[in-house]
C-alpha cells in the first residue's frame, strides 16, 4: 500500500524554479532514501511533503489522502519530521522537548497524560537517551540533540517518518547509530542522505535528484552505478565488494 | 554551598516547589501592595489600610473612623487604585514580553523592543494633543492608543515579511525602526504644539509613563483586558510552548502557525494599546520579568504565565512606590525606574547572547 505519494509537483521561488515535475511512492515500511547534490532541492521537496511550502502545482497523498486536505494534527499524527534544529534558544529538559511531539495527541488546558509520558520515555529508551530525562535539552552535545529530535518524532507515534539529513554534522558513530535506531522501528522512513554508503547500507530504495527533477532510483547497489555518481556529483568512483560485510560500497577516486 | 545547590535545581522541576514559589510571590505581593499604599506624602498607619478597604467594601463602618475623611479618600481613591492598576499594568506587559517572545522565538522581543509601545503612545499623544475620538469619552485615550498599537505592529509586520514568511531577526529590525518612526512622531506632534503648555506637559510626563492618573475605572478596564488576554493566552499555551521551536518545527508537530500568530498579534495589540493607554511606555517590563521567570520554573508555558504575571505585578508595585520616593516630593516617571533596571539587564542579554543571536530562515 503507498503510504505516500506525489503527484506531478512544481515548487518555485520568484521566477526560479525550484521542483519540476516530481513524481514519486513510497510503500509501507519501505526506507527510502532521497540523493543527490546540494542545491538540487532535495530540502526543497522534503519541506513541501511536510507541508512548510505550498507546492505551485500537484498533489500530496498521505495514506491516499490529499495532504492538504487534512488538518495540522492530523498530519503530524501520521507524518514524524526530524530536521535540525540548531536555532532553539529556549531551554528545556530532555523530556519536555519529547513529550512536544505529543501535541497533536493533546486536548486543551490538558497537562500531559500518563501515555504522552510514556510514549515519550518509550522514545528515548529506543534512541538510548532514558538516563537523560531531566538532563538540560541546550546542554547536551550535537548527537545526544539528534538523538532526543529523533526520539521527539518517535513520540508523535506516526508511521512515516521524514528526516532532512538526520545525520549532517555527526562523527561516524553516531551516523550508523541513527540509522540503525531508525532502521529498528519497523516504520516507513524516507530521508535524504548524504553519505552513499550509508544508504547502500540501510536503504532498501533511494531516489535521485538533479537540478529539481528526479533522474533515477531504484535498489541502491543497482541505481549507485559509477556512471550516475559521476553525473550527480562529479566525481569518479568505483563500486565493489566489502571482503568483511559482503555488501557493496562506493570507493572515490578524485583526480 | 547551600546557595550552589539551590541554583543547580532551577529551573523548579516538582509541582510542590511551583506551588510554593507562587506562594511566596504572592505573599510578596500582599507585601508590596501594603508598603505601596502606605508610601507617600501623607503619613498613614498600616492598620488603616485593611479597616478602610473591609469598610469600603462592605459599605458601613465595621471598624470605627480613626482617621480623617481626606486620609481615606487618598488611599481609597488615590493608593489603592494605583496600586492594583501598577500590579496588572506589569501583568499584562509581562504577558505582551511572553507573547511577542513566543512569535519571534527570541528572548530579545517585547513591546518596547519591537515598536508596538510607541505606536501605542503615539496614538494617544495624538488623542491628548489633537482631542481626536472624542465620542469615545474618556475612553479615548485608549482608542487612539490601541490604533496606534495596531498600526506600528502592522507596519512591523509588513516590513519584516518575506514571500510571506516572517523571520525573527527581521522583526526585531523592523520593531527598531518602527519605534523610531513612532518616537518621532510624538516628538513631532509635542514640538509642533510648542512647548510649555499644559497639554504638552500631560503628554511628555506620559511618555515617559506614569500611573499618577490611576482610577477605579481605569483599574477596572484594564483588569477586564488583563483578564480576558490571561486566560486566552493560557489556552494557547501549549501550541506557544511548541512554537518556540521554530515555524518549521511547529508546523510538523500539528501546529496551525498561521491562525496562532494572528491571536497573538491581536492579543499582544488589545493588551499593549490598553495598558499604554492608562500607564503610558513603560519600558523593559515584558524583557525583565520573562527572562527571570524562565530561569525559575523554566520554559513551559502553562507554568511561565501565571508566575510572570504575579512577578510582573510584585516588580511593578515596587517600581511604582520607588518612583513615588526617590525624589519626593515630586514623583520620577515610571518608565524611568524601570528603564534603570531594565535597560542594563537588556544590555547583559545581547553580549550574552552574542554567540547565538541570529536569525532562523
Amino acid at each position: 500500500m503507498s503510504k505516500l505519494k506525489v503527484e506531478n509537483l512544481d515548487y518555485s521561488i520568484g521566477e526560479k524554479q525550484l521542483l519540476e515535475s516530481i513524481d514519486l511512492k513510497i510503500d509501507e515500511g519501505e526506507f527510502v532514501g532521497l540523493i543527490g547534490p546540494n542545491g538540487c532541492g532535495k530540502s526543497t521537496l522534503l519541506k513541501n511533503i511536510y507541508r512548510v511550502c505550498q507546492p505551485d502545482r500537484g498533489v500530496i497523498y498521505l495514506d491516499n489522502e490529499n495532504i492538504h486536505s487534512l488538518p495540522g494534527k492530523e498530519t503530524a499524527k501520521r507524518m514524524a519530521v526530524m530536521v535540525q534544529e540548531n536555532n532553539v534558544e529556549f531551554d528545556m529538559d530532555v523530556l519536555e522537548m519529547v513529550l512536544l511531539g505529543r501535541y497533536a495527541y493533546k486536548k486543551i488546558f490538558a497537562d500531559s497524560t500518563d501515555i504522552d509520558k510514556e510514549a515519550a520515555r518509550k522514545a528515548l529508551l529506543s534512541v538510548g537517551m532514558e538516563d537523560y530525562e531531566e538532563r538540560s535539552f541546550l546542554s547536551l552535545s550535537g548527537g545526544e540533540k539528534q538523538r532526543v529530535l529523533i526520539a521527539r518524532a518517535l513520540a508523535q507515534q506516526a508511521h512515516l517518518i521524514i528526516l532532512d539529513e538526520p545525520t549532517n554534522h555527526l562523527d561516524i558513530g553516531y551516523q550508523y547509530q541513527i540509522m540503525r535506531i531508525l532502521k529498528e522501528q519497523h516504520i516507513t522512513v524516507f530521508s535524504s542522505i548524504h553519505d552513499l554508503n550509508i544508504a547502500l547500507h540501510y536503504c532498501d530504495r533511494i531516489i535521485l535528484m538533479k537540478d529539481g527533477h528526479i533522474i533515477g532510483g531504484g535498489v541502491p547497489a543497482k541505481a549507485l552505478t559509477p556512471q550516475m555518481i559521476r553525473r550527480l556529483f562529479g566525481i569518479e568512483a568505483r563500486m565493489g565488494k566489502s571482503r568483511l560485510t559482503g555488501k557493496i560500497q562506493v570507493e572515490y577516486l578524485p583526480d | 554551598m547551600h546557595k550552589h545547590s539551590i541554583l543547580q535545581n532551577l529551573p523548579i522541576k516538582k509541582r510542590s516547589g511551583y506551588l510554593l514559589f507562587c506562594s511566596v510571590l504572592i505573599l510578596l505581593i500582599m507585601g508590596a501592595f501594603i508598603i505601596s499604599a502606605l508610601v507617600g506624602s501623607v503619613n498613614i498607619r498600616p492598620d488603616w489600610i485593611g479597616k478602610i478597604i473591609v469598610n469600603k467594601t462592605v459599605g458601613r463602618d465595621i471598624f470605627a473612623k480613626a482617621w480623617k475623611d481626606t486620609d481615606e479618600s487618598i488611599i481609597w481613591t488615590i493608593r489603592i487604585p494605583r496600586v492594583i492598576l501598577a500590579f496588572l499594568v506589569g501583568a499584562g506587559l509581562s504577558l505582551c514580553g511572553i507573547l511577542m517572545q513566543a512569535l519571534t522565538k527570541n528572548s530579545l522581543a517585547d513591546p518596547y523592543v519591537l515598536g508596538i509601545s510607541s505606536g501605542a503612545s503615539a496614538g494617544a499623544v495624538f488623542v491628548i494633543m489633537y482631542g481626536a475620538f472624542s465620542f469615545a469619552g474618556s475612553y479615548h485615550i485608549m482608542v487612539g492608543a490601541t490604533i496606534g498599537a495596531v498600526l506600528s505592529i502592522m507596519l512591523a509586520m509588513k516590513v519584516s515579511a518575506v514571500n510571506n514568511r516572517i523571520t525573527s531577526t527581521q522583526l526585531v529590525l523592523a520593531g527598531i525602526a518602527v519605534s523610531a518612526l513612532f518616537t518621532a512622531l510624538t516628538n513631532f506632534m509635542i514640538y509642533y504644539r510648542q512647548t510649555g503648555s499644559d497639554k504638552v506637559k500631560t503628554a511628555l510626563y506620559w511618555m515617559m509613563g506614569s500611573l499618577s492618573g490611576a482610577t477605579w475605572d481605569r483599574m477596572f478596564y484594564i483588569a477586564s483586558v488583563c483578564a480576558v488576554c490571561t486566560v486566552l493566552i493560557y489556552l494557547f499555551s501549549g501550541s506557544l510552548d511548541v512554537l518556540l521551536l521554530g515555524d518549521d518545527a511547529a508546523v510538523t508537530l500539528g501546529v496551525n502557525i498561521r491562525r496562532i500568530k494572528i491571536c497573538i498579534i491581536i492579543l499582544c495589540t488589545v493588551l499593549t494599546g490598553a495598558i499604554v493607554s492608562v500607564s503610558g511606555v513603560i519600558g523593559f517590563v515584558g524583557l525583565v520579568i520573562p527572562h527571570i521567570t524562565r530561569s525559575f520554573v523554566g520554559s513551559k508555558h502553562s507554568r511561565l504565565i501565571p508566575a510572570a504575571v504575579l512577578l510582573g505585578g510584585l516588580f511593578l508595585i515596587l517600581c511604582d512606590a520607588v518612583s513615588r520616593v526617590a525624589v519626593s516630593p515630586s514623583e520620577l516617571p515610571l518608565g524611568v525606574v524601570t528603564s534603570f533596571f531594565g535597560a542594563p539587564f537588556f544590555l547583559a542579554l545581547i553580549r550574552k547572547n552574542g554567540n547565538t543571536f541570529r536569525g532562523r530562515n
